[in-house]
């Protein structure tokens, strides 16, 4: 209180003499003050003239507000000082309105005023913070003002008044659902928005209000791709959920064509319990034949091509996002290089390691080999917490196979050593679970666990006896020592698990260990009455099976047994007497069951399933709170299954010109594509793996997605997906830096000039020289600020970070063979920048056929090449049938000799030949090569 | 989305807390609810999700304070986890330090800045660069009496050698400096900390050894200008490459926050930052499995069975660090035995001021050494009575573990060779550089 009897004296200057004095202690008016009374001396200071007072009452209310404590009573006092001119007072009413206008509605009315006056200032801050508190105020009347202000605010200039507008947007929906057409117009508007700061904030409406509304989507799709790697953090997640979302409803599986001997391959592993699996494998496998091969949209690739940079992000909530964006969208290929970065988040905060972990438990079942490469980094260590340490355990057992079970099992030795029960206790589960999935080690596992029964503590030994019982029953025949051990551990083994499942093994394998059975159930009628009763059924099982097999030996035992059971306390004991007694013990009118009761009792029991607990898991969306839960969270929308059938791709294409003179100078770069003779400088750049040229080749097929500008680029997606991210795409950036920097000198060699050695890193031919000089390379990749975007920049220059990692190419199809003139087989090609891999010298050429007319073409290939001295020619493999309406990609390679003489050949179908001829332009011949960095550099440092 | 922020006092007290999107849920009744269902002591020991009826609680705990929660759908974990490690973070820079005390005094402040981060339960921002446009509390400190204050002011005010190392509690303040502060510092602090985790095999094998490194910088200087920061020429990453003459310093990755500019880095080996005021994080980097030096332990334990029910451990510690080098803190604890009721323990130890207990808890002994030089060897002789001791009982003796800390010196031999402001700050500007390596987990298994 020291802070009120200071402020006393200042006002006794400025108060009127008449004034009643009032307690400074607000506890000094004792149980009597009233309840308006109670705030009294925030009310004066309030009401004060001098913002210092202001501020400290300020202070002191929103610190109770901060509390939890109820100030709603002071809001006429506060809410005077919404217009108070001081910044820092009126920053604090803005808190204490957003919180109380609700309670207050009508004096709430009397603000808003001040706020319209605010959103016409000029100062985009205050414009911002007026629409944020207004539409904070939830009062119904309102409704018609925050619409306006917020389709105003939507059309701003500053794009942070334009993201305050979008976060106002669900505020609004909340208040007053009716108003959802008019938000989804402002929503549709901002989605066409191009400044990331807005991105991130309009996709979180989009998310809340309409989600169904996928359409919405398909004009900014590649817009949102684009700019992804320069959204904020927190909107970063939100788009990439979103876009998974979306991409499930609009793309194929991409693992569709998976070699199914591949899949059976991994499965085998859980072999026990897929048979419907298989089943579903079967008609799929069917399904399979009858499918064309699997083309990869481009906008799919263009999607996970942008995401993978940001797997270094150092905010764990976009790691996982794209973690499981790419678990749920890439290719089975491509999915390992989420493994690196999850294991980097192993190194965060424990609550981060744990969400990991569950995520990584749930991969690892599905995906063993992903993480087989980090398995060190599961080991525990000490000073883990226990939920951690057996998440680990988890991961591990998931990831033992055949080669690393032995480290594993060294491992799980020392775990065993340690002081936390739980966490042995769950080791000793997991070797169990080890010894099943894996025949081999059975037996060691088995010594093992054996050796366990020895030890100590109570804990350790009834776990081992429960897990060793669930190994024995999958074969009995070799283990009766075993048995016979356990028999023994019964006279000092306590825990009541622990001892029911020795009486139930001895029970059921009777026979293996005819000479101890009955003596053990001898110990155990002595202290039936003081067993649990867990033990005490199992005593029965124990004694009816007994009499079943030995009922010389153990006929009076038993007797004693069900006798002293018939009088139990618990009912589930008397029943199980009641029902054992008749069932087994012959009389006179025993019924018809009797007979069978052997087979009822010592039927062949089947071995229990040791699975993980993950094992259910995936249905849930990886990285959600549903999946953590593993319960329908409120809101969970479940991921949507694949599509059948592509729906139509164009829809995503968008008027070139449209977006293409916004902000990025990729797409003016893309533009020059265009020209002829222009000669791309930013073509091919990174190591090739040209395995599955194919495939890429395939998806050249989308011939439509081509003038789009946004490029298709699939044949990025090899060399991607192989290449260790950081290091390569820092390489790829240098490389692409490094072009850039050649093109400046201005170098225009001639076409005809030799490849100097292979080391020579460039190999175009020939550097255009209408290669823009002014374009500089862009390192600054990641370093789009936010303060730069709330001084209203536009992001001119930092969308450019997808071009700097991945070269764009848009690559150029040229005609060879025109429909008309080919009577209905019309050819095109491109050159598309991919090695060639079976001679290195050659030009890799991709030819795309299609078939035009009503029936089919057959035995497409080329004959009598006529070459150039020195020129040669791979064919690509006759066609042996392309039917009516389709097309088809393959690809061919030829060595121009690196000149542009044209390469004439014939092209054969089985009715007709077609003369045509291949004339590369200048710049397209190249070939990519693999450089590690230490010779790029060497080779850089030579150039320059 | 949001529902609900709380931040909590370690005895559970609701020290904050914010209604998001107004649910009008009473707190009492949620949070209570969580509290019943949870447990503080629950709520002590790891952090997950709690899930009661149609709310979902995440909390996660920094410096004693539980920072809680509530969702009513479904968003990604990592987003709340992150976001509460942000609050915390973001707390810590505005108030200075964090503890219950510092956000008792601050409670306009906090919450003013959780109205800035969330809006209608959605994250804004996290960025102190933006924030700082926004907020406009200013932060209540408290000043503890400290004796390393005085310290530094030598007689007649003259200035001691002292001065030459900051006081420990320097870095503590709130990085916006109130407005009646008349000399402002213009202070940048860069901690170089490690990571060790080592596991030593019984046959004294090395079988696991990582680093984890970090460089953080604490910045107070108002304005962004940029810093340069030099570390080792001989810094390499990866196992390719090897620079210069000199004992290579090699870490296996390295990731770097994204406000670094990395264009000097491949051949200078600099660093470039714009430092936004506040901490942060320049760069992480792991060494795993080839450590540049030994160990800097090494023990020779010896347990047998002495006659009767006793247990006689010896221990031989020695420290394989230069001799000018100390740690400082050693705590070494070793699982004697399972299943023991009673049990008592003598000791023999080479100097007074350790000190050996048994913790009945755990079972364990532990033996502390308040500081320990480079190169010395220091020994012990722990004769623990063990009643129904048998021969497996010896297999029963758990593995050693060491937790210590070791200043002045970093494992992978990294270090910060010049720490420069550009252009230079008028005024006073210091610079700090501390390093520091931490045992994460030292184990050596018998």
């Amino acid at each position: 209180m020291s802070s009120s009897s200071a402020f006393n004296d200042e006002k006794g200057g400025s108060s009127s003499v008449g004034e009643p004095e009032y307690g400074h202690d607000p506890a000094s008016g004792g149980i009597f003050s009233s309840d308006y009374k109670r705030h009294d001396d925030l009310k004066e200071m309030l009401d004060s003239n001098k913002d210092s007072l202001k501020l400290e009452a300020m202070k002191r209310i929103v610190a109770m507000v901060a509390r939890g404590k109820n100030a709603s009573d002071l809001f006429p006092a506060v809410v005077k000082n919404v217009a108070c001119k001081n910044i820092e007072v009126k920053k604090l009413v803005y808190v204490y309105l957003v919180r109380y206008a609700e309670e207050q509605q009508d004096l709430a009315l009397l603000s808003i005023s001040t706020f319209q006056r605010g959103l016409k200032d000029p100062n985009q801050l205050i414009r911002a913070s007026a629409l944020r508190v207004l539409s904070s105020i939830r009062v119904t009347i309102i409704v018609p003002i925050m619409m306006l202000a917020i389709k105003e605010a939507a059309s701003d200039m500053s794009p942070y008044v334009r993201k305050t507008a979008a976060h106002a947007i669900p505020k609004l929906y909340s208040l007053d659902p009716e108003q959802k057409d008019q938000l989804i117009e402002v929503i549709e508007k901002l989605l066409a928005d191009k400044t990331t700061l807005v991105a991130g904030s309009v996709v979180m409406a989009f998310e809340e209000v309409c989600p169904e509304r996928i359409e919405l989507i398909h004009k900014n799709y590649r817009k949102l791709c684009n700019l992804l790697i320069d959204v904020e953090e927190w909107g970063q997640v939100v788009i990439i959920n979103m876009l998974t979302r979306y991409a499930r409803t609009q793309f194929l599986n991409p693992n569709i064509n998976e070699s199914l001997l591949e899949e059976g391959g991994e499965k085998e592993f859980y072999a026990s319990d897929d048979d419907e699996d298989d089943e579903e494998k079967k008609a799929e496998a069917a399904a399979l034949a009858k499918r064309k091969p699997y083309v990869m949209d481009p906008d799919h690739r263009l999607l996970l091509r942008n995401t993978k940079p940001l797997l270094q992000s150092r905010n764990a909530a976009v790691v996982m996002a794209v973690a499981q964006l790419y678990f749920h969208l890439a290719p089975k290929a491509e999915v390992g290089v989420i493994a690196k970065a999850l294991v980097r988040l192993l190194r965060s905060h424990s609550e981060v390691q744990y969400v990991v972990l569950q995520n990584v438990a749930t991969m690892t079942i599905k995906r063993r080999g992903m993480f087989e490469p980090h398995l060190k980094s599961f080991y525990i260590r000490s000073t883990d917490p226990t939920q951690i340490k057996i998440l680990k355990l988890e991961v591990l057992t998931n990831l033992a196979s055949e080669t690393n079970i032995s480290t594993i099992l060294r491992e799980f030795q020392t775990y065993i050593k340690s002081m936390d029960k739980d966490f042995v206790a769950a080791t000793i589960e997991a070797i169990g679970r080890c010894a099943t999935n894996i025949g081999e080690v059975r037996d060691t596992c088995l010594n093992g666990l054996v050796q366990l029964l020895s030890n100590r503590d109570e804990l350790v030994v009834a776990e081992s006896v429960v897990v060793i019982k669930k190994l024995l029953q999958m074969q009995p025949e070799q283990h009766s020592e075993i048995i016979k051990h356990m028999a023994k551990l019964i006279d000092n083994i306590q825990v009541p698990m622990a001892r029911a499942s020795i009486l139930w093994l001895i029970g059921e394998y009777c026979e293996h260990v005819p000479k101890i059975a009955p003596d053990v159930l001898r110990k155990m009628a002595k202290t039936f009455t003081n067993e649990e009763d867990i033990v005490k059924l199992q005593i029965l099982n124990l004694a009816a099976k007994l009499y079943l097999t030995n009922s010389k030996q153990t006929k009076l035992l038993t007797q004693y047994v069900l006798n002293l059971a018939k009088y139990d306390q618990n009912y589930d004991i008397r029943d199980r007497a009641r029902f054992i007694r008749q069932l087994i013990v012959p009389t006179d009118k025993s019924g018809a069951l009797s007979k069978y009761a052997k087979k009822l009792f010592l039927a062949l029991k089947p071995a229990p399933v040791l699975e993980s607990p993950f094992k259910d898991r995936d249905h849930f969306q990886l990285g959600s709170l549903s999946h953590l839960l593993n319960t329908k969270a409120g809101g969970y929308q479940e991921l949507p299954e694949w599509p059948d059938s592509a729906p139509d791709p164009s829809v995503r294409n968008v008027e070139v010109p449209e977006w293409s003179k916004c902000t990025s100078r990729k797409e003016r770069k893309e533009k020059k594509v265009e020209k002829p003779f222009y000669s791309d400088s930013e073509g091919e750049s990174g190591p090739t793996e040209s395995a599955d040229s194919e495939s890429d080749s395939g998806s050249r097929s989308e011939s439509d997605s081509e003038q789009t500008g946004s490029g298709s680029e699939s044949e990025e997606s090899v060399e991607e997906s192989q290449s260790e991210e950081e290091e390569d795409e820092e390489e790829e950036k240098m490389k692409k830096k490094k072009k850039v920097d050649k093109s400046q000198p201005k170098k225009s060699e001639s076409a005809e000039s030799k490849i100097a050695s292979e080391i020579q890193f460039l190999l175009s031919t020939s550097v255009a020289p209408t290669s823009s000089p002014q374009v500089t390379p862009v390192n600054n990749f990641l370093s789009s600020s936010l303060a730069s975007d709330l001084e209203g920049l536009s992001l001119t220059d930092t969308v450019l970070a997808p071009t700097t990692i991945a070269p764009s190419a848009s690559v150029r199809m040229y005609e060879l063979l025109h429909r008309i003139t080919g009577e209905g087989l019309g050819v095109e090609y491109c050159f598309n920048r991919q090695a060639f891999s079976p001679d290195p010298h050659m030009v890799a050429v991709q030819i795309h056929f299609t078939n035009n007319t009503s029936c089919e073409t057959k035995n497409l290939h080329i004959e009598e090449p006529k070459l150039q001295s020195g020129m040669r020619i791979k064919e690509f493999p006759e066609i042996d049938m392309l039917p009516a309406g389709e097309s088809v990609s393959v690809v061919m390679g030829i060595d121009f000799c690196d000149s542009t003489q044209a390469a004439n050949f014939q092209l054969c179908t089985h009715t007709r030949k077609f003369f045509v001829s291949i004339q590369p332009p200048v710049g397209e011949l190249m070939t990519p090569i693999f450089l590690t960095e230490n010779e790029f550099k060497k080779e850089q440092t030579g150039h320059n | 989305m949001i529902s609900q922020v709380f931040i909590l006092s370690s005895q559970g007290d609701h020290l904050i807390y914010k209604d998001c999107i107004l649910m009008h849920y009473s707190q009492e009744n949620s949070l209570d609810l969580y509290l019943k269902l949870v447990g503080i002591t629950i709520l002590l020991s790891v952090q997950c999700p709690q899930r009661n009826k149609n709310l979902n609680f995440i909390h996660v705990r920094h410096s004693g304070l539980y920072w809680v929660v509530s969702t009513k759908d479904n968003p990604s974990p990592f987003t709340i986890i992150e976001f509460l490690n942000r609050l915390a973070a973001l707390t810590k820079d505005y108030c200075g330090s964090l503890s219950e005390k510092s956000v008792r005094m601050n409670f306009a402040l906090i919450y003013e800045l959780l109205d800035e981060m969330v809006d209608y339960g959605y994250i804004q921002t996290t960025s102190t660069d933006i924030l700082k446009n926004f907020i406009q509390t200013e932060a209540v400190t408290s000043k503890p009496f400290s004796l390393f204050d005085l310290s530094n002011v030598g007689l007649f005010g003259a200035e001691t050698q002292q001065s030459k190392v900051a006081p420990s509690a320097a870095a503590s303040r709130p990085i916006v400096a109130s407005h009646g502060e008349q000399v402002r510092k213009n202070e940048i602090f860069v901690d170089v900390v490690e990571r060790l985790s080592v596991v030593i095999g019984s046959n004294g094998v090395l079988m696991k050894a990582d680093v984890e490194g970090e460089i953080r910088v604490k910045c107070y200087l108002p304005t962004c200008s940029e810093m340069r920061i030099g570390l080792n020429e001989e810094f390499s990453i990866g196992k390719s490459q090897l620079r210069g003459y000199g004992a290579a310093v090699r870490v296996d990755e390295c990731s770097f926050h994204q406000a670094v500019k990395l264009d000097e880095f491949d051949t200078y080996r600099i660093l470039k930052v714009c430092p936004s005021q506040g901490e942060q994080t320049l760069m992480q980097y792991q060494l795993s499995d080839e450590l540049p030096c030994a160990p800097p332990f090494r023990l020779f334990p010896t347990v047998e069975k002495d006659y009767g029910s006793r247990l006689l451990i010896f221990l031989k510690l020695r420290c394989d660090l230069p001799p000018k080098r100390y740690l400082t803190f050693v705590g070494i604890s070793q699982t004697v035995a399972r299943a023991l009721l009673l049990f008592s323990l003598s000791q023999e130890l080479s100097s007074p001021e350790q000190s050996a207990e048994l913790q009945p808890r755990s079972k364990a002994v532990l033996w502390t050494i308040p500081r320990f030089p480079g190169g010395a060897q220091l020994s012990a002789v722990f004769k623990v009575e063990v009643p129904r001791l048998s021969s497996a009982s010896l297999l029963e003796v758990g593995p050693i573990s060491m937790s210590f800390e070791l200043p002045k010196y970093t494992c992978t031999g990294l270090q910060v060779r010049f720490l420069r402001l550009s252009p230079t700050q008028p005024g006073l500007s210091q610079r700090w550089v501390r390093y520091v390596t931490h045992s994460d987990s030292y184990t050596i298994r018998i």
